[in-house]
Formats: structure tokens, C-alpha cells, sequence
């Protein structure tokens, strides 16, 4: 690149001996005018150019399009300022209450995990605390747990979570019927479109106030009796006590396509005040399954909400010092970028065979040019033009094939994008998806586009416009 | 025709390698022409006429010896200094115009004004000028094509004239054309030389009308001057 470069300098910069320089406006002046000659070949040559440009342009838009989609939702929604705090080490609820650091048979075990066998239960009280540290706007815990819904005689296995109210208020709750629910205590619930949808309803409005029941399963441990567990194998029998609640539909909400760390990814959610009632068992570890309710202390995870994302290194370390994990979203975002770096750099590579194939048409076309001008070089350097001159010219008339292509490639590229934007969306708002620009178009995009284009046609311009430089007139000049 | 001149050279050789073998298109040719003077050039086909108009109008560079106008050595400018003495000192003529076809007369007039960082207003009017004066005004946007032999020799006398040379350099200007358009071109040709003092070498075959307008005549055989004569 950087012999490129100075190459490009030195045919452009080289100095005139005493006399008026050619003028730039005349050699580009010249060179449309040239090429306008030769229309039907420049067009073809232009056209190369404008199919490679515009490939490249279509998949950068796309590239930069998804990243923007990504990063804009995730500010909005606020994920940036959310932080998962956990039990370090992966340990259950159940082993953070029952580990006894004494045993000999623990030792190991508590040796590799010693931060987090001192760490604190997850509980009410400690979510308290998290409230009070500095920084901190809200924090929940992360309460999911299976459930049968029945609705409208239908039933669907789901997860229910438990979101309070002021979450599902923000932004990370996107409503799309009804209203998120008044108070961590109201006996109503948020359902997804896509459960909705799985139950054969499509009008969401006309399930707003509807009731709906909720049944939960808690593991019996009395019901494990060793004599009933033949039958229990059989599917019999099983050591599950079910229970069914009535809620009354407060909201649906629109179901987030995106994976990774999300407060708000179940399909069912409901305040605390009725979830701390009911009967249920948790999905954090297996093992919680064979634990009686009341000896599962703490939860699973606790979701800090921070009010700017200036807080979040402090609040991490504060939950590190004190044994547990955490995660968030914005560390994530080096990750985020790197992949989308990578995505950007598989496009411009398959964009990038378009380009090749456009640049060897441009050398193709001005060799052409050479050998068909070759009279008309030895005249020019016969009325005084020199090496440079001429080497400017072919020059010049490159960088306007570029500068054409570079135009007109990147309205080709915005055209198709915009017709594929078009269609993906006629098919996937249909589908109940939101209108999304799927192809954006910044600014340094569209300047960098034409530039780019220039900048190679002046690249594949650069042999060919040595070569004429280079005719002897004299031969040239007797050329039939 | 040897002493101190306002064009000379001395000891002009140049040598072609074809492969293994040399051939000596030009061998010690001194030569000196005055200021404002008229040569002519004649000799047989490959005698190294048209080599020696490449090398005065610093297409070619001599094998050895020099040449010498206004006293700067032009056998001893490099690429860059020689297209500026094509541009501005010397103007050339051919026997086939060497007009460029996609152009028009005013288009060819103006070209070399381009190399000498001219405005095209400028290169515009300049052109029109030089057309006036060779009597092509009207034709100004014609293509080669529809003009005739002579019309497009006067465009290219136009061209080589439109820098203000003090050299003309003509290689056999009228060996494409009838003979009244030949003498139409010659006398338009010493009409530049006795009205501007243009200093014109035109190499011709018609010996009789370099004897009715030129200064001087030199006889070209085998790349060497086998005759020097003064007619006036």
C-alpha cells in the first residue's frame, strides 16, 4: 500500500522544469472527453466497475447495517447498564447452604472454590444491600420456572419469569398489546406474541383482561418412596405435586429475537408479589430438583440494573471481592465488535473478487487504448509533451472510469439494497417482525466507496500509463 | 553553411541496432542554419533524412556529435528538457499530418497549448488565431475526415506553429499532395519564413521547388551530406 502510495506521489508531484503545469481540471477535462469517444467500450469498462462497487457496497451496508441494529437496540433497551451477578464456580443453591468447610471430604472442593464458599446467599438481604451501593438503580433476581399455561382450552409447556414491575415498564419490555403490570403485587402477567401464537391467537388485543391459569410443579420429596420407584420409571406415580394459580393478562409483549445475556427472554412474566406464593421448582441445577423448596436459599442469579454504565466496573469489583461472578453485556461489546470486524472483512473479501475482476478489466481496456492511441501518443509527445504528460493522461482517464464506477456503483448498491430491504421486510413483517433497515448507508461509507473506486482504477491505471509514457514517438509516429 | 548558427550540429551520427548489426542512419553531419534561414533537405529513400529531422526536433537522440540551437546543446537534454524544447522551440510537420482524427481542426490546433498549461479560453482563441492565419477559420469544427489533404496539412502547420516555435521542422509536408497543393503549402510555408522569420529545414523531393524557395539545399546519401548548395 505504501508503494502504492508513493508511487502515485511521485507520478503526480514529479517536477516541471520552469513552465506552466498542465492543469488538473484540463487533464480530467481531457480524459471525459477521451473516453466519451470511446463510449460503448468505456461503459462496459465503467459498468465492471459499478457491478464491483456495488457488491461491495450492498454487503458493507448490510455488514454495518446489522451492527448498527445490534448496538442501537441494545442502547436502547438499556442492556449496557444491566450486570448478572451469580454464585461464582457454577455451585447450586443448594451447595452454597449445605457445603461445611470442615469436612475433610469437602476440603478439595472448598480449596478451589474459597472465594465463593464465603460468598453471600443470594437472597432478599442481599439484594437489599445491592440497592443501597452507589450507582445502583434497581436490582431483581432471576426467578424462572417451568409452568403449564392454559388459555382459551389450549394448553403450552413455557417459562415463567419473575420480572418486577418497573422493569417491565422500561425499555427492555416491548409491549405490542395491554400495559406492563402496576405493582410487584397485582395478580397479572405479561405473555409473549410468540406463545400467543403457538395457542392459535392472533388478536392480541382481545386478550388483554382475559384470565389465564399458571400450573406449577414442586418436587414431593415424600413421594419418593423407594417402593413406589418402579412405577416412578414407568413415568408413574412421578414425585411432582402440581398446582394452578389464575392470573388476569395485563400485556403481550413482543418476543426478543436476540440470545446472549437478557433480563427479559421467557415467554411468560409475572411480578414477585404472587411468584413469592406459588409452589414451583427451580431450573438453575439439576440437583435443585431433589431439594425441598425451603431448602433452596438464595436465587440463582441477581440482575443489577446500574444508572449509568460508569458504575458498572465498580459494582463488578464489589461482587467480585466478595466471591461471586458477574456479567455484562458491555464487556461483551470487544467480542461484539471483533465478530462484526470479522464479518466486515468476509465481505470485503467476497466483494473483493468484484473489484479484481473490474480493476483487470480496466488494465484491459487502457492497454487497448494504448494500442489503438499509439499514433497519437508519439504526437503528443511530438508537440511537446512529456513522459509524465502522457503518463497522466492514461492516468486520469482511469481515475474517471473509477470515479464513474464509484457513482454509479454506489447508487447500484443503495438501489438493491433498498429493493432487498424492501422485500425482507414485506415477508418478515408479515411474520409479525418490526420494520427494520436491515442496510445502512453512513456517510464515510458512500465517500469512501467512490474513493475506494478511484483509488483502485488509478491502481490498475498505473501500468498501463507507464507503458504509454513509455512509446518511443518516432516509432509511434510511423504506427499505421 | 559551417560557421557559428543560430542551429548546428556537429558530428551528428546515429546508429540502429538491429539485433547483432549497427546500421549508421546519420553519420557526421555538421550543419549550421542562420536564423530565419529556409533549408531544404532532399536525398534518396533511407539517405537519413527523415533521422535527422527526428534528432533537430529532439525525437531521437544522436548516437554522437551534437546539436546545438541558440547555443543550449539539445544532444545533451534529458527526456523532461527536450519535451519543452519540442513545445516551445521547435514545431513538426509529417507527410501523413499526423492530425489526430477524433479531434477537430480547432481541437488539433489547440493541443499542444494543453502541455503548456494554457486555459482552454485561451488555447481556444490561440487555435482560432493560427487557423485564421492558414486560412481554416471556417472549417475550425471540422474532423480530419472531411477536410482535404491540404486543409489538414495547414491544420497541422497551424499546430506546430501555435507555441510561437522559431523552428519549423518539415518532413516531406507535401508528399501526400497534389502538386498545386504542394506549392500552396510550400508558399504558405516560405511566407512564414520571410513575413515571421520562422527558421524552416523541410526535407522534399521536388527540387525545384526548394530551388524556388529555399535559402539553402543539402543532398542526403547513405546518411551523409554529399552536397551542400546555396541557392540565394
Amino acid at each position: 500500500m505504501m508503494l502504492f502510495i508513493c508511487a502515485m506521489g511521485k507520478l503526480l508531484n514529479r517536477k516541471k522544469s520552469g513552465k506552466e503545469p498542465v492543469r488538473i481540471s484540463d487533464y480530467i477535462e481531457h480524459s471525459f472527453s477521451n473516453l466519451r469517444k470511446k463510449k460503448l467500450r468505456t461503459f462496459l469498462t465503467t459498468f465492471g466497475v459499478v457491478i464491483g462497487i456495488g457488491a461491495l457496497v450492498s454487503m458493507f451496508s448490510f455488514g454495518k447495517g446489522v451492527q448498527k441494529n445490534v448496538t442501537d437496540s441494545f442502547k436502547k433497551m438499556g442492556l449496557f447498564n444491566y450486570i448478572a451477578v451469580y454464585p461464582s464456580s457454577g455451585r447450586s443453591r443448594g451447595e452454597q447452604a449445605n457445603m461445611d468447610p470442615d469436612d475433610p471430604q469437602n476440603q478439595i472442593q472448598y480449596e478451589q472454590v474459597s472465594d465463593s464458599a464465603n460468598s453471600p446467599i443470594l437472597d432478599d438481604n442481599f439484594l437489599q444491600e445491592i440497592r443501597e451501593i452507589k450507582g445502583v438503580e434497581s436490582a431483581f433476581a432471576e426467578i424462572r420456572f417451568p409452568a403449564q399455561i392454559r388459555f382459551n382450552e389450549k394448553e403450552q409447556f413455557s417459562l415463567v419469569s419473575v420480572i418486577p414491575a418497573d422493569v417491565c415498564r422500561s425499555e427492555l419490555m416491548k409491549l405490542r398489546a395491554g400495559k406492563a403490570y402496576e405493582g410487584d403485587d397485582e395478580n397479572s402477567l405479561i405473555i409473549n406474541d410468540s406463545l400467543l401464537r403457538r395457542m392459535d391467537i392472533k388478536d392480541f388485543e382481545a386478550v388483554i383482561g382475559e384470565q389465564i391459569e399458571v400450573s406449577t410443579l414442586a418436587m414431593d420429596p415424600n413421594l419418593l418412596n423407594p417402593m413406589k420407584l418402579m412405577s416412578i420409571m414407568q413415568g408413574e406415580n412421578l414425585p411432582f405435586n402440581q398446582e394452578s394459580y389464575t392470573f388476569t393478562i395485563a400485556g403481550v409483549a413482543e418476543r426478543m429475537g436476540m440470545g446472549g445475556f437478557i433480563p427479559v427472554r421467557s415467554d411468560v412474566y409475572m411480578p414477585p408479589g404472587p411468584a413469592e406464593d406459588m409452589k414451583k421448582i427451580s431450573l438453575t441445577n439439576i440437583k435443585d430438583f431433589f431439594q425441598p423448596a425451603e431448602k433452596l436459599k438464595g436465587y440463582s442469579a441477581i440482575t443489577i440494573k446500574v444508572s449509568s454504565v460508569k458504575y458498572i466496573d465498580s459494582i463488578k469489583k464489589q461482587m467480585k471481592d466478595r466471591g461471586l461472578g458477574t456479567f455484562a453485556l458491555i464487556d461483551q461489546l470487544k467480542e461484539i465488535k471483533t465478530a462484526f470486524m470479522f464479518m466486515d472483512m468476509f465481505l470485503l473479501a467476497v466483494a473483493m473478487i468484484g473489484i479484481t475482476v473490474a480493476s483487470l478489466g480496466i488494465i484491459n481496456t487502457m492497454v487497448m487504448s494504448i494500442l489503438e492511441r499509439y499514433r497519437e501518443i508519439g504526437i503528443m509527445k511530438a508537440v511537446g509533451a512529456s513522459e509524465n504528460d502522457v503518463k497522466k493522461i492514461f492516468f486520469f482517464e482511469s481515475g474517471v472510469i473509477g470515479f464513474l464506477g464509484g457513482i454509479f456503483g454506489l447508487a447500484l448498491g443503495w438501489v438493491v439494497s433498498t429493493v432487498i430491504n424492501q422485500i425482507a421486510n414485506h415477508f418478515l413483517v408479515k411474520q409479525g417482525a418490526p420494520y427494520t433497515d436491515y442496510f445502512s448507508f453512513p456517510w464515510w461509507l458512500c465517500l469512501g466507496a467512490v474513493g475506494f473506486s478511484i483509488l483502485v482504477s488509478l491502481g490498475a491505471g498505473l501500468y498501463p500509463a507507464v507503458r504509454a509514457a513509455r512509446v518511443d514517438p518516432v516509432v509511434a509516429l510511423r504506427h499505421d | 553553411m559551417n560557421s557559428d548558427g543560430f542551429l548546428e550540429t556537429k558530428g551528428l551520427t546515429k546508429v540502429y541496432s538491429l539485433g547483432k548489426i549497427n546500421v549508421v542512419a546519420l553519420e557526421d553531419v555538421n550543419l549550421s542554419v542562420e536564423e530565419g534561414k529556409f533549408l531544404g533537405v532532399t536525398g534518396p529513400s533511407g539517405s537519413g533524412k527523415s533521422t535527422l529531422m527526428n534528432l533537430l526536433g529532439g525525437l531521437d537522440t544522436p548516437s554522437s556529435g551534437s546539436i546545438k540551437v541558440e547555443g543550449k546543446f539539445i544532444s545533451e537534454l534529458d527526456k523532461e528538457e527536450l519535451s519543452l524544447y519540442r513545445r516551445y522551440q521547435v514545431g513538426m510537420i509529417f507527410q501523413t499530418f499526423n492530425i489526430i482524427s477524433s479531434y477537430t481542426a480547432l481541437e488539433n490546433v489547440a493541443f499542444p497549448l494543453l502541455f503548456a498549461g494554457v486555459s482552454k479560453r485561451e488555447r481556444h482563441h490561440r487555435a482560432g488565431e493560427m487557423l485564421e492565419k492558414v486560412g481554416l477559420i471556417n472549417r475550425k469544427d471540422h474532423r480530419p475526415a472531411e477536410l482535404s489533404g491540404g486543409e489538414q496539412q495547414r491544420v497541422a502547420i497551424a499546430r506546430a506553429l501555435v507555441n510561437k516555435p522559431k523552428i519549423l521542422l518539415a518532413d516531406e509536408p507535401t508528399g501526400n499532395l497534389d502538386t498545386s497543393t504542394s506549392r500552396q503549402i510550400v508558399q504558405t510555408l516560405a511566407e512564414l519564413n520571410k513575413n515571421q522569420g520562422l527558421t524552416i529545414i523541410m526535407i522534399s523531393h521536388e527540387l525545384s521547388m526548394l530551388a524556388e524557395f529555399a535559402d539553402d539545399v543539402i543532398h542526403l546519401c547513405d546518411g551523409k551530406v554529399v552536397e551542400q548548395e546555396k541557392i540565394r
